[in-house]
């Protein structure tokens, strides 16, 4: 699993706002008595800031008096925690059993190909991510992609580019 | 909440439930699980109910439900109307549900074309008597009907958002009985007496799991629900939790009763946010019931549970890893003992189970664990769920009893292989399992007869495989996903899946060494042996399994650079080229065509292959089954482009080529792999003589091949061109008889035999000597030498490949009043082709499938009548299939003067005395891969070593032999060996369509069906150069994006 060194890729403080923050400490409020609360914390936070950079992994550690190697550790060791910046469009393609037996492996390749993405990179502009899932659990829809809220089935590599021309160019999150 | 209070509430819900009742007339339940939202339920269920709204009707009861399991039909929706069958039907959409509301319930019209079947998903109700206009009813279905509902007892019945629904149906009445009427003692009696097995896949006792944590010491005790199904394909789970989550709860309460826990969390994978939801929703509901927290039912027992949500790590199934996870660490296991039992979350005795097997408890307990022993095998009882998926027709969720065979619930639940491919393996038990084989769909579901067959039972996901999935490819996927998902605590794991996973990658690279092999099973057996927890000892699994059954696939992906499937794109340039057995380059020449560049396709045409024509007529073209355009509408054409090219193309005639070499090569048999090597050996300045038993050149392709699927000048021409090259033909010359084979030995260096395979094998049934019963390819030669020919009124033809369907339509051509035939299997297992079969049903010709011959009748020596019985398909055999059976008492005769035997051929290797040191296995010439035989200057190929097989195989087999011997004589002389002389270069283009727009195959051009029977005029007309050139432009040029492979 591909990480950078905390040092290299520090996100400043000021890229969260304000509010993002405040919202944050409140769910380290929520759950600072409970044991063994971190990964529901961890799962919330990311649901406000995005992602879970240093900064943010920082301000969870104190909150729950936590050293911030144990954090770290947990962040690294799920794979729904990132420390990278999702896109607006957060296209995940299934790589299932029951996908993979479907060709999912090329729509993957034709993807990477068309974004010049990674699997867990985000474009430049930060309008398209490209992920992995291993099984979404709906094999009988093989092979799956999910883009944002939408599920598309049974997807064909020949119809990708199509499919994805709904979402334009990726700029406006509420297009698709 | 008492108990009488739930018995209120069922009893006023089953009143509720009812129709005609309390002013509810009719009933829609729209199935929304996962799949069928995202199949666009939710638009139905819109809709729905704005067509309610519109009717202004207050007599009809909309609602929901989980799956009912039917993937592939998603979305289902139940209408019920008072005093009539329930309907379900099928792949609704917005459109449909309109028209269902107004025709179905407005009306009470049933829609027909839209219905699936009459009846509910579980079906509680006996079978109706009427007919129900066409529409099958559930128990009908074999996709329902062989199904048992334990745990999916609910499925389709209940809103999983209503605890009054699951209340209706009985539920809490278990939990009711354990709390107040029972010891823990006796609950954990109960199950053990039920022999439930986990069902997360170890299959360890339940009952004897619990008796472990009850009898451990300690206050505090935990019940944990392991929902974290991580298996890719597997999704039992899911289903359950969407659909009848109170299920889970309630089979945890019971635990909790049996262990004395207060506390109970289900750790759930956060990739599943309907069933977390609906989880959180059902505690919620059932802690307003009072049927969780403190003193449950008044019996004074407190229990509650909480969901916990994982967060993406496969290994967070593993049991102490789960623990690991919900104590807010990194989810690595830990060693055993101390077993969870005795010291597991937050080191107190915890019972963890899955969520399968908790929904199994509760009716255990109402019904007793006896009832649940009585169904299921000796060691396995109960029922177990699978996730169907893969290439099987219907994709669903099912529920069948332990036994249950693997073969039923493939191909009789399942429906078999879609798209007319053949069943390759089934996977169970995702990354840790298995797979199993055709020669083993006999294989009970059963822990110990699976474990036996080299997989796992596991959580119940069963991946279906066909040819066109390679299991070389497959290994190295499930490789893949565990070094993934290994959590790096041991190094076994850690290093050796990593290890695993480069040897496979580099084979499907086609980097793959001698010794790969050897070296994974090696490596598989340490790995098993030392890892730490379930992870890294099941990894190897899949790896082991596949090369148990499939060692040549990964020997032909190391020596061969071949993968059968197409599926490890670094080895080949396009799936169709590869597939071919002579490698003739495809897109190059499909290219030529869209660009109008005939003549040039011809030119590539025959660098690979001297029979373009041929084969463009009467190839298997198994290219075509790999085409990538099949999987978007239909394979581009390219049997009929090839012969196109052959019809419209400037053909050149070439020379006489020089002979070079002093060695002679003699060749048995002018058949096209006879031929094919004549030309070969030609080319690199070899003479050649080939020795013809009859008096023209062609072998099958003329005395077997009737001209009207191949045209004697377009054969004629093709030969000629061979034999121009210098080829020296001694026709009426049969080997062993006309001339003894020592003769060849003496005056030749060098032998290639290739006599083809032309005795048809007997029928073996009393009366085959009669006047009138003949074998095909002995009917079919008789006609094409020109000898007369006399077919009877009636013909019968027995069998079911190309040589019975070119018998039964030269039988229709050369007079026969009925020609049928008659075959043993069902019609999807005739090895023919499916155009071949359509055309000779078309043209008239009978078909009878699952039917025998016994005996001929017959009358002063002549043929009269066939008796034939009637078959049924039994268990399967070893080709996958099931094996026909006569129906005893079934014996019916039908009229027939003409019985022709077209079962299979065999070679006729009479000429082939032992002592020629010429060794022989069966009826076949035994070759290694070289083709050459255990006579040191003897090489054979075609159908004399294979068997019957397809033209363009006895091609390469001419081609690879004659390399072989040209090879032997240049390294036994030290001489380096033949190059081929440079071939002009051909420019091709590139060109892909822009948008690929669906379209199927051009069609082509026929005689009609009442013309054609009545003469041999070649039924199939070619294609035009518009046809052509819009088939030419469906290629996908899957070979153009080689360079940006990123394999």
């Amino acid at each position: 699993m591909d990480h950078e060194c905390l040092c290299e890729k520090q996100a400043a403080v000021d890229e969260f706002t304000p509010e993002q923050w405040r919202l944050i400490d409140e769910v380290i409020e929520k759950f600072k008595d409970k044991p063994g609360a971190l990964i529901p914390v961890l799962e919330e936070v990311q649901g406000i800031a995005g992602y879970l950079p240093e900064s943010v992994q920082r301000r969870v550690a104190s909150g729950l008096s936590l050293p911030l190697s144990q954090v770290y550790g947990v962040t690294t060791f799920y794979s729904f925690f990132t420390m990278k910046p999702r896109g607006r469009h957060q296209i995940r393609v299934c790589l299932g059993t029951a996908c993979h037996v479907r060709g999912a492996k090329r729509n993957l390749d034709h993807l990477m190909e068309a974004f010049k993405l990674k699997p867990g990179e985000c474009t430049e502009d930060r309008n398209f991510s490209l992920d992995v899932v291993r099984c979404l659990g709906a094999c009988g829809l093989a092979p799956v992609m999910v883009v944002d809220e939408d599920t598309h089935k049974q997807v064909k590599e020949a119809k990708l580019d199509q499919i994805m021309k709904v979402y334009g160019d990726g700029s406006n999150p509420s297009e698709g | 909440m008492t108990v009488n209070d739930l018995n209120s509430i069922q009893k006023r819900m089953e009143k509720e439930k009812g129709l005609g009742q309390n002013g509810i007339n009719a009933r829609v339940t729209v199935h929304m699980g996962t799949c069928g939202l995202a199949s666009g339920a939710q638009k139905v269920m819109d809709a729905l109910l704005d067509q309610m709204r519109k009717s202004g009707r207050s007599d009809i009861s909309v609602t929901t439900s989980g799956c009912i399991g039917l993937c592939s039909q998603e979305p289902l929706v139940t209408v019920e109307v008072a005093g009539k069958e329930p309907v379900i039907y099928r792949q609704v959409d917005d459109p449909k549900m309109r028209e269902i509301f107004k025709g179905h319930l407005l009306h009470g019209e049933v829609q027909s074309e839209d219905a699936l079947c009459r009846g509910k998903a579980v079906n509680e109700d006996p079978m109706p008597s009427d007919s129900g206009n066409g529409i099958p009813h559930v128990s009908q279905l074999p996709f329902f009907a062989l199904q048992q509902s334990w745990v999916l007892r609910n499925r389709g019945l209940i809103d999983p958002e209503s605890i009054d629904d699951y209340v209706g149906r009985g539920g809490y009445q278990a939990a009711g009985k354990a709390l107040l009427e029972m010891s823990a003692q006796e609950v954990i009696s109960e199950v053990k007496v039920s022999g439930l097995r986990g069902r997360g896949g170890g299959g360890f006792p339940t009952g004897i799991k619990w008796e472990f944590c009850a009898t451990s010491k300690g206050e505090v005790k935990y019940v944990l629900c392991n929902a974290d199904e991580g298996d890719p394909g597997a999704f039992m789970d899911r289903s359950v939790m969407e659909a009848d989550p109170h299920a889970v709860l309630e089979g945890m309460i019971i635990a909790a009763k049996a262990i004395n826990s207060h506390q109970g969390y289900i750790y759930c994978r956060a990739e599943y946010p309907l069933a977390v939801k609906r989880l959180n929703l059902a505690i919620e509901q059932a802690r307003e019931y009072g049927l969780l927290g403190k003193d449950i039912l008044g019996s004074g027992f407190d229990f509650d549970i909480e969901v916990y949500q994982g967060a993406g790590a496969f290994v967070c199934g593993e049991e102490t890893a789960l623990m690991g996870s919900i104590e807010g660490r990194r989810g690595m296991p830990r060693p055993r003992p101390p077993f969870p039992a005795v010291s597991g979350l937050w080191k107190k005795p915890t019972v963890l189970n899955n969520v399968e097997t908790y929904a199994s408890i509760p009716q255990i307990i109402l019904q007793g664990g006896e009832d649940y022993a009585k169904i299921g095998t000796e060691s396995s009882k109960g029922t177990k769920v699978f996730a169907l998926t893969g290439k099987v027709k219907n994709i669903g969720l099912v529920e069948v009893p332990m036994g249950t065979s693997l073969g039923q619930i493939i191909f009789d639940i399942g429906d078999g292989v879609p798209g007319g491919k053949k069943f390759k393996a089934v996977q169970l038990g995702g990354p840790s399992g298995g797979c199993i084989p055709a020669e083993h769909l006999n294989t009970p579901t059963d822990y110990e007869a699976i474990t036996k067959a080299g997989a796992i039972m596991g959580s119940g996901g069963m991946i279906v495989m066909d040819d066109d999935t390679c299991m070389v490819d497959m290994a190295r996927y499930f490789m893949d996903f565990c070094q993934d998902e290994s959590c790096g605590k041991c190094s076994p794991c850690r290093i050796g899946t990593k290890r695993m996973l480069e040897i496979l990658q580099r084979i499907c690279k086609g980097e793959g060494k001698e010794g790969d092999i050897e070296l994974l099973e090696d490596l598989a057996q340490t790995i098993k042996d030392s890892a730490l927890c379930g992870l890294g000892q099941t990894a190897p699994n899949p790896i082991l399994s596949t090369i148990r059954y499939f060692r040549h696939e990964y020997e032909s992906h190391i020596s061969d650079k071949h993968c059968s499937a197409a599926v490890c794109s670094a080895l080949f340039k396009s799936p169709c080229q590869h597939t071919c057995p002579v490698g003739m380059d495809i897109p190059s020449y499909v290219a030529l065509i869209r660009a109008g560049r005939i003549d040039d396709a011809y030119k590539i045409l025959k660098r690979t292959n001297p029979f373009p024509s041929v084969c463009g007529r009467v190839c298997g073209h198994t290219c075509q089954m790999k085409c990538r355009r099949g999987q978007l509408d239909e394979p581009v054409a390219i049997m009929h482009l090839k012969r196109f090219i052959t019809d419209h193309a400037k053909r050149p005639r070439g020379g006489v080529l020089p002979t070079t070499r002093k060695e002679k090569i003699a060749i048995v048999g002018a058949g096209p792999s006879g031929l094919t090597a004549a030309l070969e050996l030609r080319r690199r300045g070899y003479a050649v003589t080939v020795f013809e038993e009859l008096h023209e050149a062609g072998g099958m392709l003329r005395w077997g091949i009737p001209a009207y699927r191949l045209p004697r000048e377009q054969l004629d021409q093709e030969i000629q061109e061979i034999l121009d090259t210098g080829v020296e033909l001694r026709t009426h010359t049969r080997v062993g008889k006309d001339l003894p084979f020592e003769d060849l030995e003496r005056d030749f260096d060098f032998i290639y035999l290739a006599a083809g395979a032309h005795k048809s094998l007997p029928l073996n049934i009393p009366g085959e000597d009669a006047e009138g019963v003949i074998g095909a390819v002995e009917f079919l030669r008789a006609y094409n030498l020109g000898k007369e020919v006399k077919v009877g009124k009636h013909v019968a033809v027995i069998g079911g490949g190309n040589s019975a369907i070119d018998t039964a339509r030269t039988a229709l051509r050369l007079g026969a009043k009925k020609v049928t035939i008659y075959y043993r299997r069902e019609r999807k297992d005739m090895p023919a082709q499916e155009w071949e079969i359509r055309a000779a049903e078309e043209e008239g010709v009978r078909m009878m499938v699952l039917v025998a011959p016994v005996r001929i009748i017959t009358q002063y020596g002549k043929a009269t009548r066939l008796e034939l019985t009637q078959m049924r398909l039994d268990q399967f055999d070893e080709s996958g299939r099931k094996q026909p059976k006569p129906i005893l008492g079934s014996e019916f005769t039908e009229k027939a003067e003409t019985v022709i035997s077209a079962i299979s051929q065999k070679a006729d290797l009479d000429f082939l005395s032992k002592r020629d040191g010429i060794e022989i296995a069966g009826s076949r010439v035994k070759v290694d891969k070289y083709f050459r035989t255990t006579h040191p200057e003897v090489w054979a190929g075609g159908d004399m070593v294979t068997g019957p097989a397809m033209v363009i195989d006895a091609i390469r087999a001419g081609q690879e032999a004659a390399s072989a011997i040209d090879a032997t004589i240049r390294e036994a002389k030290g001489e380096r060996p033949w190059v081929a002389p440079e071939e002009e270069r051909i420019d091709i283009p590139v060109e892909v369509e822009e948008e690929t727009v669906e379209q199927p195959q051009t069609s082509m051009l026929e005689v009609s069906p009442s013309l054609r029977r009545k003469d041999f005029r070649e039924v199939e007309l070619g294609y035009t150069l518009e046809m052509a050139m819009a088939e030419a432009r469906r290629c996908m040029r899957c070979d153009a994006n080689v360079e940006n492979r990123s394999h």
